[in-house]
């Protein structure tokens, strides 16, 4: 009964660290439609930049981690502003500049720092326990820190003139601009908003697990799946997918061990999919 | 307030209006009628920047919107209702009148949007359903209330009768009346000119592009009925 519950709350924090991550990713889809190739990438350089900040600067772990994710916000910011903002209309373009980027980055990450997992841990040991029920301090700590972010991403989409703005955009580019609101002066910034958020993960989430530059890959794909399951550019579907992922993830690990879990995954989301093809929510922005 | 002198819009090859001129002051309502393809929309296209004028200026309170791109056209009090609606499909009813109204202050905004919802009680009735799930005329209610929630000095409103049924059509007229009431300028199309002609000061009758009549309300209601007649 403990093992059942520890293993529920295995998954729940795994559920709220693919939420954050995967957010970025559904919304640069759903309000600007582009597909983000170098989401995972950005993941990594919230990673090392933490990394950087810590064992380079001498930063405390809280302040790295801000520091992470402003970097990698600023590093979209700019990104969006001078590479994909003239393309966006397109829709093969900006995956091409994506998959560019995302080749940049990985490369540029072997190169400044090997390409050996870099020395970065949650610098909070020991775990909680309580009547055999068990979560790592750690855990506890990124698990809190991503459901706050995630709230106040929420806030920011649906109860601020920014977030509504935005969504309006995703609805209709053109009639959103003939009402006075400057998709240039938006899309950046919302571009900027999802790569902190990848960056932030990042940070957060490494340092409980590796630090590769060769995790981008993973990173991406399980965004795909999360988002594909979710229904592509919903907010809400992303953040329901995410923790069914998690507690799948979770019991399969437990129970069913290494390779059979990941392929309890992909069947449980087989099965979703073929029951509802859009995915658990439609799109918000453009209707289907 | 609005002065078009000389426009012209293209798209390729295809003309779609041909050297209009014309004027709309200050707190008048000013009809555009014409068929199918008479270039009415592209007119009000240019007016708010959708389309580029191919030639010819267009003047919004003396200054030239030559150079002026069409989101700040928006934002210096020029309101635009498109025709076919086009509301915001996924956001809910009370998010589209507010998607009119961004940068305004949060005690304007609830004033405007109060007012709205006392002049359109749908509007409060269906407040969180996506506006997209709403019946045609209700959506064109909608995307007349988010035009006007920006409290717009000129209100563009593009065919807003459109293949609604004639009780709806009375309820869209009440709500341009009201905006009348309220002192605001309006350019306005429409292809039915009997209900378009009791709400307009004034009317210009478009085809192939061109301006062929314009004058009082009165007299095109007058020429059109012997028009209908010969
Ligand atoms: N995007 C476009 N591309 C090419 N031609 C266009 C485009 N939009 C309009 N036209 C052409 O311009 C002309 C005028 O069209 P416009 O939409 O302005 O007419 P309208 O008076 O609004 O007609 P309706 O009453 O059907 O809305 C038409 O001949 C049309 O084919
Ligand atoms: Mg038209």
């Amino acid at each position: 009964m403990d093992g059942l519950v520890t293993t529920a709350i295995i998954g729940l924090s795994l559920g709220v660290e693919y939420a954050l991550l995967s957010l970025g990713f559904t919304l640069i889809f759903g309000i600007l439609g582009v597909i983000n190739f170098a989401h995972g990438g950005f993941y990594m350089i919230g990673g090392y930049a933490a990394y950087a900040a810590v064992h380079f600067a001498g930063m405390p772990f809280p302040a790295a981690v801000a520091t992470a994710m402003l970097v990698t916000a600023l590093l979209g910011y700019v990104c969006e502003l001078l590479l994909i903002d003239r393309y966006v209309s397109d829709h093969l373009t900006p995956m091409m500049i994506t998959l560019g980027l995302y080749l940049i980055i990985s490369t540029a990450l072997i190169v400044v720092f090997g390409p050996e997992p870099a020395d970065f841990s949650f610098p909070i040991r020991g775990s909680l326990r309580s009547g055999g029920i068990y979560i790592t301090y750690a855990n506890l700590i990124v698990l809190l820190v991503c459901a706050t972010v995630i709230a106040a991403v929420y806030l920011l989409m649906y109860r601020t003139d920014f977030g509504l703005a935005l969504r309006a955009m995703a609805d209709n580019r053109e009639v959103a601009t003939a009402l006075g609101m400057r998709p240039a002066q938006y899309f950046p910034l919302a571009f900027g908003l999802a790569t902190g958020l990848a960056g932030l993960t990042g940070a957060l989430v490494t340092p409980t697990l590796t630090l590769s530059p060769f995790l981008g890959d993973s990173i991406l794909g399980m965004s795909f799946l999360i988002v594909i399951l979710g229904g592509l550019g919903s907010l809400g579907g992303a953040v329901i997918a995410s923790f069914i992922v998690g507690i799948v993830e979770a019991y399969s690990r437990v129970y069913l061990g290494g390779s059979k879990g990941a392929l309890a995954l992909f069947v449980v989301v087989l099965i979703i999919l073929v029951v509802r093809p859009n995915g658990l929510m439609g799109r918000i922005g453009r209707p289907a | 307030m609005l002065r078009i002198d000389n426009l012209c819009v293209r798209y390729g090859g295809i003309v779609a209006v041909r050297d209009v001129s014309l004027e709309v002051h200050a707190s008048e309502t000013v009809l555009l009628v014409g068929a199918n393809g008479a270039g009415k929309s592209s007119l009000i296209n240019a007016v708010i920047g959708m389309v580029p004028a191919a030639a010819g200026t267009i003047a919004f309170e003396g200054r030239s919107l030559d150079n002026v791109a069409c989101a700040m056209r928006a934002r210096a009090g020029i309101g635009y209702s498109p025709e076919g609606r086009r509301v915001f499909p996924s956001l809910s009813v009370r998010e589209n009148v507010l998607a009119g109204a961004i940068g305004a202050g949060i005690a304007d905004k609830r004033e405007r949007y109060d007012w709205l919802c006392g002049a359109f009680p749908l509007l409060a009735e269906r407040a969180r359903q996506p506006a997209g799930q709403l019946s045609g005329g209700q959506q064109q209610i909608v995307a007349l209330a988010r035009a006007m929630s920006a409290f717009p000095k000129l209100l563009l409103l593009d065919e807003p009768f459109l293949g609604l049924a004639p009780v709806w059509i009375d309820r869209i007229s009440d709500a341009v009346r009201q905006m009348q009431g309220r002192g605001t300028t309006i350019l306005m199309t429409e292809q039915m000119a009997r209900p378009a002609l009791r709400l307009a000061d004034r009317a210009y009758v478009m085809r192939g592009g061109e301006i062929r009549r314009s004058g009082s309300a009165d007299e095109i209601r007058a020429a059109a009925l012997a028009d209908e007649y010969l």
